[in-house]
């Protein structure tokens, strides 16, 4: 295994993790700010992938085609999530934990079946725009000049929502919610809208991570059912409610499985499963996160 | 400041109405379960073999779940171990079916043991995670290991035992097995251990502080559940004559929780009632649709948003009191205490 | 007295993210002692008796019961140890009724916990029915613990802690939210337990006509130090007792 291989696929592994942490920045939020564990939250970002094909396919655009399908894909996507927040989420704050991951497990089996209907089992591809589909040389390594993309993305949203959770005076109410429910309402603060604005915010970082994903890959079905499990394993192995831990996690599991695979490959799967039991018999809450907060 | 003494006499009696409504109720299900399938065609006798071997796999999940107060989301790796254990000895050697049974039981047995001794030590969301986690590992290590499981092909065409070769055969025999788990399971929840386990749900805390090693206890529940899991995969696997790593899956798991959220957990057979009803609805909806799981997840959320209780809780509200879980007359029904038990463990 | 000593503390240090609760306690009960512990809020308490039960572990020091070491062990085998607890916060088993919640401890006492082939029903009778007496509430053996009377559940939550037959019985405000005549009738029951049964008890309080009127012995904390310890009239003449705690009081 020479260095360069090596080096190789460490770069792979990061910008996988920067795609998984995408996916992770959303799940956590949702977390920690409503308490919810949201299984679908893989599936809103393959349907953002799905989305962001049809809009390519009707934009037909060799310039702007894939620039403006991504936005258009995640924005359809947040506009969903309100609907869903509006409709469904928001009855089952108080409810218990079975009752909330039943729904949102009944999610994943529903837009999954709504996939299947709307685009059929076939799969889609997205060329990548021309301007992106090359290779540089980092350290000697052939680099897909798109990760380049994926990478700056998973930066700027890291410090998008930085900024807006330590900057605005939405992050404060939104940090406020995530302290005390009840004090934030008995404040006058509208704790629904609160509520509501981060499921949307969430589903659409997850709705442009989709849209970035479509072109490095073809768009296929059942994507998000493990991809939803890795998510898991990033916020185990990160804390729960942690976006530094959704970051760290995404890195360490992407980089696991970028190791693994060279080494012991069949293994490499099982291996993420194994470093997440570990964690979370050693430290539940992970490497970031605080201590038993339900 | 009511002083009235229970005598044995009285206690007793007062178990044995209860008891007596149970035992007719047992009675005419498994009355029902016998004359059935002189009536009905081939095709539902496949079903009705479907609802026991998915209703076994469900009560044990109950046993974590509405006895124990935990969720586990990884139930069906041990179901996934029994069915590929069975399926592997069945194809592979030459050792006789009941002997492959006992086996797969064991396997699972020991999976759980040692998946468990870790799980038990979490709760709530971090114990339902563990457990998918612990599920997953079994599902990708069935996935991968090519060479002797099958990989992604499973393992296809199982030979059904001689002498049960026959539909009819099959059933009845799934029959005898299902209900002799099933009493065993009764007299598992009414025992000792089985009101340690309603204790530990209810007040982790105050259990431990009655001199009881929760740890200990949870650890074997988790067993015995794993147990009866794995008995119910194997006798999925001559049943369906195939197996897949899909039985192993996390979304296999979700089935025997919303069978008995469907059902009702706080009842003893609702879990039971649940497999009736998913199957049915699962066989009649497959024969005319590939859209299953749309199907599924409305229903699953229409039941979560409106029908909190399970079907024995709709029963219960027009009829009164179908109570299945012994001494109770006096006092409002209440949900099994289906509270989140974070707040319940932990001395921290 | 002459009788032996039960409970030994030496040296109890616990401090809570740099909070003292306890500070260098040094305490000695003896068997048959029916003795309080009074102090303001804040005072230690509860973290007394949380160390002592094994809910929580001390920063140092050492516990000794029944003169085994039981410094750091955790809450069921110091319950095995004979000592049992019952909560200031009512902490009993809704779902379950009465004569089950009271059960579950006689089964524990009895190791019957681990028994998977016997059925409940036939098991602890006898001693569940007799502690349900004694607390007064065996007319509602066969109700759901959650639907009982605030005061009948606190009554529940002593039964519970009789069912180990404990040698060592501590009572975390026993008469909380009761009416004068309900603190009678459990102040009289925990009396009857101590004389008769020759059952130990260490309880808390705030209520001083009960510290007072029940109590041979009292013990006063003060952010985490023993200030004052005696007999009742001791304690009342004590001046620095006075001054911090009992003010218009007894």
């Amino acid at each position: 295994m020479t260095g360069n291989q090596i080096i190789g696929q460490i770069l792979s592994g990061v910008s996988r993790g920067m795609m998984l942490f995408l996916i992770s920045s959303g799940l956590t939020l949702i977390f920690s700010v409503m308490n919810i564990l949201n299984f679908a939250h893989a599936s809103f970002w393959l349907l953002g992938a799905y989305f962001t094909w049809t809009f390519w396919k009707i934009l037909y655009s060799p310039i702007f085609g894939l620039w403006a399908s991504i936005p258009l894909a995640a924005l359809t996507i947040g506009a969903i999530g309100w609907i869903i927040e509006v409709i469904l989420i928001r009855r089952i704050y108080d409810r218990t934990l079975t009752e909330q991951l039943l729904l949102t497990y009944a999610l994943v089996l529903i837009i999954g079946d709504l996939i299947k209907l709307t685009w059929g089992v076939a799969d889609r591809i997205v060329p990548k725009p021309k301007m992106l589909s090359g290779l540089v040389n980092v350290f000697g390594s052939p680099f897909p000049v798109y990760y380049i993309l994926v990478i700056s993305l998973a930066g700027f949203v890291a410090l998008g929502l930085w900024w807006l959770l330590y900057k605005t005076r939405f992050g404060r109410r939104v940090k406020a919610s995530v302290f005390s429910r009840e004090m934030v309402g008995a404040l006058g603060i509208p704790i629904h809208r609160i509520y509501t604005g981060v499921f949307v915010l969430s589903l659409i970082i997850a709705g442009l991570a989709g849209g970035v994903q479509a072109p490095i890959s073809s768009v296929t079905l059942g994507m998000d059912m493990s991809i939803i499990v890795e998510c898991f394993c990033v916020m185990v192995i990160g804390g729960f409610g942690s976006l530094i831990g959704a970051l760290v996690g995404s890195l360490i599991v992407s980089l696991v499985y970028a190791f693994a695979i060279m080494v012991v490959p069949k293994m490499a799967l099982v291996l993420i499963f194994i470093v997440t039991a570990i964690v979370l018999i050693i430290r539940p809450w992970g490497i970031f996160g605080t201590a038993m907060r339900t | 400041m009511g002083d009235i003494w229970y005598s044995d006499e009285d206690l007793s009696n007062m178990m044995k109405t209860n008891s007596f409504r149970l035992y007719l109720w047992f009675a005419l299900i498994f009355g029902g379960s016998i004359v059935l399938p002189l009536v009905v065609g081939v095709f539902w006798i496949h079903v009705l073999t479907e609802i026991l071997i998915l209703g076994l796999f469900a009560m044990s999940f109950n046993l974590l779940f509405g006895y124990m107060g935990q969720l586990s989301f990884g139930q069906a790796a041990y179901y996934g171990l029994g069915a590929y254990a069975t399926a592997m000895m069945i194809t592979k050697t030459s050792i006789p079916f009941p002997l492959c049974i006992i086996a797969s039981i064991l396997i699972a047995g020991i999976c759980a043991l040692i998946f468990g001794y870790f799980c038990v030590r979490l709760v709530g969301i971090y114990f339902a995670i563990l457990t998918m986690a612990f599920g997953q590992l079994v599902y990708y290590i069935i996935f991968q290991w090519y060479e002797f499981t099958g990989g992604d092909n499973g393992i296809q065409g199982i030979p059904c035992p001689m002498l049960l070769r026959n539909a009819y055969s099959y059933y009845y025999f799934a029959l005898i097995i299902v209900t002799i788990a099933i009493i065993l399971m009764w007299r598992i929840i009414n025992s000792s251990f089985g009101y340690t386990m309603r204790a530990i749900r209810d007040n982790c805390n105050r259990t431990r502080f009655i001199g009881i090693n929760v740890e200990k206890h949870m650890l074997i529940n988790f067993v015995i559940a794993g147990m009866f899991a794995g008995l119910a995969g194997s006798l999925w696997a001559p049943f369906n004559r195939s197996v897949s790593p899909d039985l192993a899956n996390w979304t296999h798991s979700g089935i025997p929780v919303f069978m008995t959220i469907m059902g009702g957990p706080s009842n003893f057979f609702g879990p039971l009632i649940g497999s009736v009803v998913y199957t049915i609805l699962f066989t009649s909806v497959i024969g005319f649709t590939e859209y299953w799981p749309l199907i599924m997840g409305t229903i699953i959320i229409l039941m979560v948003l409106f029908f909190r209780g399970g079907i024995v809780e709709i029963f219960n509200k027009k009829t009164g009191q179908i109570d299945m879980n012994g001494s109770r007359k006096e006092g409002i029904f209440i949900q099994n205490g289906l509270r989140d038990s974070a707040t319940n463990k932990g001395a921290e | 007295m002459g009788s032996e000593i039960l409970l030994q503390i030496r040296e109890l240090n616990k401090t809570f993210d740099g909070f003292r609760a306890i500070s260098n306690l040094n305490y000695e009960l003896r068997l048959g002692e029916l003795s309080a512990i009074i102090g303001p809020n804040g005072a230690g308490k509860t973290t007394f008796f949380n160390l002592i039960t094994g809910y929580h572990r001390s920063d140092s020091g050492q516990i000794l019961f029944n003169g085994k070491n039981i410094t750091g062990f955790p809450p069921h085998l110091i319950s095995n140890l004979g000592i049992a607890r019952a909560f200031q916060v009512i902490n009993i088993y809704p779902t379950l009724t009465t004569y089950e919640n009271v059960r579950q401890a006689v089964l524990s006492d009895q190791k019957r916990t681990l028994d998977i082939f016997t059925l409940a029903s036939r098991l602890g009778r006898q001693e569940t029915m007799e502690i349900l007496q004694s607390c007064g509430i065996s007319g509602h053996a066969n109700v759901i613990s959650g639907t009982l009377s605030q005061g009948d559940k606190k009554r529940l939550e002593l039964a519970i802690a009789l069912g180990n037959k404990p040698k060592l019985l501590m009572l975390d405000e026993p008469t909380a939210g009761m009416s004068g005549e309900e603190s009678k009738e459990t102040m009289e029951l925990v009396n009857t337990l101590n004389r008769e049964k020759n059952l130990s008890i260490v309880f808390t309080e705030h209520d001083m006509s009960v510290v007072f009127g029940y109590a041979r012995r009292i013990t006063v904390l003060h952010q985490g130090e023993i200030i004052a310890d005696g007999t009742p009239e001791e304690v009342r003449g004590n001046e620095t007792a006075q001054r911090v705690y009992l003010g218009e009081e007894a």
